[in-house]
């Protein structure tokens, strides 16, 4: 290792790189997971008892399924869904290969909150939209989901900052990012330095994620 | 305009099935207003949520300007309800909206145009008294203007009829009196046929011009306000109506009195109001009426007035004060201590 060149400048380059592999690994499969898990999250609430859609079997069977999926650590479901990451993308190694197990991890979580966000929507708003013949997808679109979009807001930001965490394993599979950075580097080339500098980015990334999604949801609330 | 005909709702709970309205009729004619009065948990809120289907009923018809509901698509459902305003005790508005996209979105989403949903919501909002208020959210407003957003909201639909769904029981006496000289003026100025339910008897007198006592699910008692007022014959009735005027006496007073003469109580209706008729019987059956108790309720198309006195006669006496009370049009009812409620 080359002691006259600075810190920054024989890191820099590799924990850019590291940096922007996270971001992609995390916005890419955060549109997808968002794409899944909203009309999931939609799907539960809606074929609830006493809701409009409602469907004791759908419910119980989506509700099961989010539940498996959840109960599965993270580095477990990494390697559990190799062959359905084969199947879907065609590799199992890489940002590529990272993205299924990420939204397979992160879709049902996203449904189990919006869940949690949509239940909250009082349902004698909805009743009265109904009383005044508005049609049914208006009312989800219009009053559940506007009425929710501030707690909406702060699931998904909970939701991002959990895929933050879960991009870290991503190395196991060869994707990189600063979680592979951090524990390759530091933990197995005890390289210290690097190690508390991809934490500190870390760290300042999921504030920065979370403080947005504050603000974004306080906005929204109105109230 | 609004016809409910044997209209039953029963729910399956867990320890058999419950019948929440049962073999209930109702007729509304148009530019009426009718109430259901009845204790929690007698069956109003299923009713009322029956005339727009909210609640599917059981068996029976919902006949509303002639269309069988019960019998509807769901497209004509969908239709006929937008013309049956529906306003609610919690006011249900999107708390993320302002007064004016309270009022707007509605109107958008069943598909007025930008300038009609402009004009409508400027002219609700000043009907209700609210042009103030159009920037603020929900949160910002009392309960009254919550309820006044609701009622605009409604109104904005130009709806043919209005359900109340105790619309002013979550507001203080003085809050519930604005509303409801809201609801009257909508009523006679928009000509809209209105059927409210509560438990406050207060609001049967105001602006009812007919009422049901509902009890257990089944209506035990139905007639014009005055009517009921006038000559009540459930106890439940009688119960609602001491409410708001005292009617009872205490079971040992009456008895006590009744040893020397009779406890009488006169009901005056209308013009009988108007006659010194107390004085009358004392001067003509040299009596002296002792009175007891007296009030006088103010009802919308009228006024009762009660008074409970105690005459100290004979019975012959009695029976010709009562005869002549009877000739000038007051109702009289003779207090035993078993007939008082």
């Amino acid at each position: 290792m080359n002691k006259d060149k600075g810190f920054l400048e024989q890191w820099g380059p590799i924990i850019w790189e590291a940096l922007i592999e996270t971001f992609q690994m995390t916005s890419i499969s955060l549109i997808i997971s968002i794409a899944l898990g909203v009309p999931l999250g939609l799907m539960l609430v809606l074929t609830r008892s006493g809701q409009a859609f409602e469907n004791k079997w759908v419910y119980r069977i989506s509700n099961l399924i989010i539940n498996i999926i959840r109960s599965i650590p993270f580095i477990i479901l990494l390697f559990f869904i190799l062959p359905l990451t084969k199947f879907l993308v065609g590799t199992t190694i890489g940002v590529k290969g990272v993205i299924v197990p990420l939204v397979v991890y992160t879709a049902p979580y996203i449904a189990r909150l919006l869940e949690t966000a949509l239940l909250e929507v009082s349902p004698g708003v909805m009743e009265a939209y109904t009383a005044m013949g508005v049609k049914r997808r208006h009312i989800i679109w219009h009053v559940l989901l506007r009425e929710a979009r501030s707690s909406i807001v702060l699931g998904l930001t909970i939701a991002t900052v959990g895929l933050i965490g879960a991009t870290a394993m991503a190395g196991l599979v060869g994707a990189g990012g600063l979680g592979d950075l951090a524990y390759r580097y530091g933990h197995i080339r005890f390289q210290v330095d690097v190690m508390y500098a991809a934490v500190f980015i870390l760290i300042i990334l999921v504030q920065v994620v979370q403080s947005i999604g504050n603000r974004v949801a306080a906005k929204l609330k109105k109230d | 305009m609004i016809q409910l005909q044997s209209v039953v709702k029963q729910f399956e709970a867990k320890n058999g099935t419950v019948t929440a309205v049962d073999q209930v009729d109702i007729q509304v004619k148009k530019g009426e207003i009718h109430g259901v009065i009845g204790y929690s948990g007698a069956g109003k809120s299923t009713l009322i949520r029956c005339v727009n289907l909210l609640e599917r009923p059981t068996s029976g018809k919902v006949i509303i300007n002639g269309v069988d509901l019960t019998k509807a698509s769901p497209e004509q459902l969908r239709q006929s309800r937008q013309k049956i305003g529906m306003i609610f005790q919690h006011f249900n508005l999107l708390k993320t909206a302002t007064v004016y996209d309270n009022i707007a979105i509605p109107l958008k989403l069943l598909g007025y145009s930008k300038q009609e949903v402009e004009e409508k919501v400027k002219k609700y909002a000043e009907i209700v008294g609210l042009t103030e208020k159009l920037a603020s959210y929900p949160n910002q407003l009392s309960g009254g203007q919550k309820q006044r957003v609701a009622i605009a909201r409604s109104l904005s639909q130009e709806p043919e009829i209005l359900l109340s769904d105790e619309a002013t029981s979550a507001l203080d006496p003085e809050t519930t009196d604005s509303i409801l000289d809201l609801l009257l003026e909508i009523n006679e100025k928009l000509g809209i046929t209105i059927l409210l339910i509560t438990h406050e008897m207060n609001v049967i007198q105001k602006i009812c011009d007919y009422v049901y006592v509902l009890e257990k699910g089944k209506l035990v008692e139905h007639n014009t306000a005055i009517e009921l007022f006038t000559k009540p014959q459930h106890p439940t009735t009688r119960k609602f109506l001491n409410t708001i005027s005292q009617r009872s006496l205490p079971d040992s007073l009456i008895e006590q009195l009744n040893l020397t003469g009779a406890v009488i109580r006169l009901t005056f209706v209308g013009e009988s109001t108007g006659k010194p008729l107390i004085a009358d019987v004392a001067s003509r059956f040299h009596v002296q009426p002792n009175i007891l108790a007296a009030n006088i309720v103010e009802l919308k198309n009228g006024i009762v007035g009660n008074i409970v006195v105690h005459i100290n006669g004979t019975a012959a006496d009695i029976a010709d004060i009562t005869r002549y009370l009877t000739d000038n049009g007051v109702q009289i009812d003779v207090l035993g201590g078993t007939a008082n409620e």
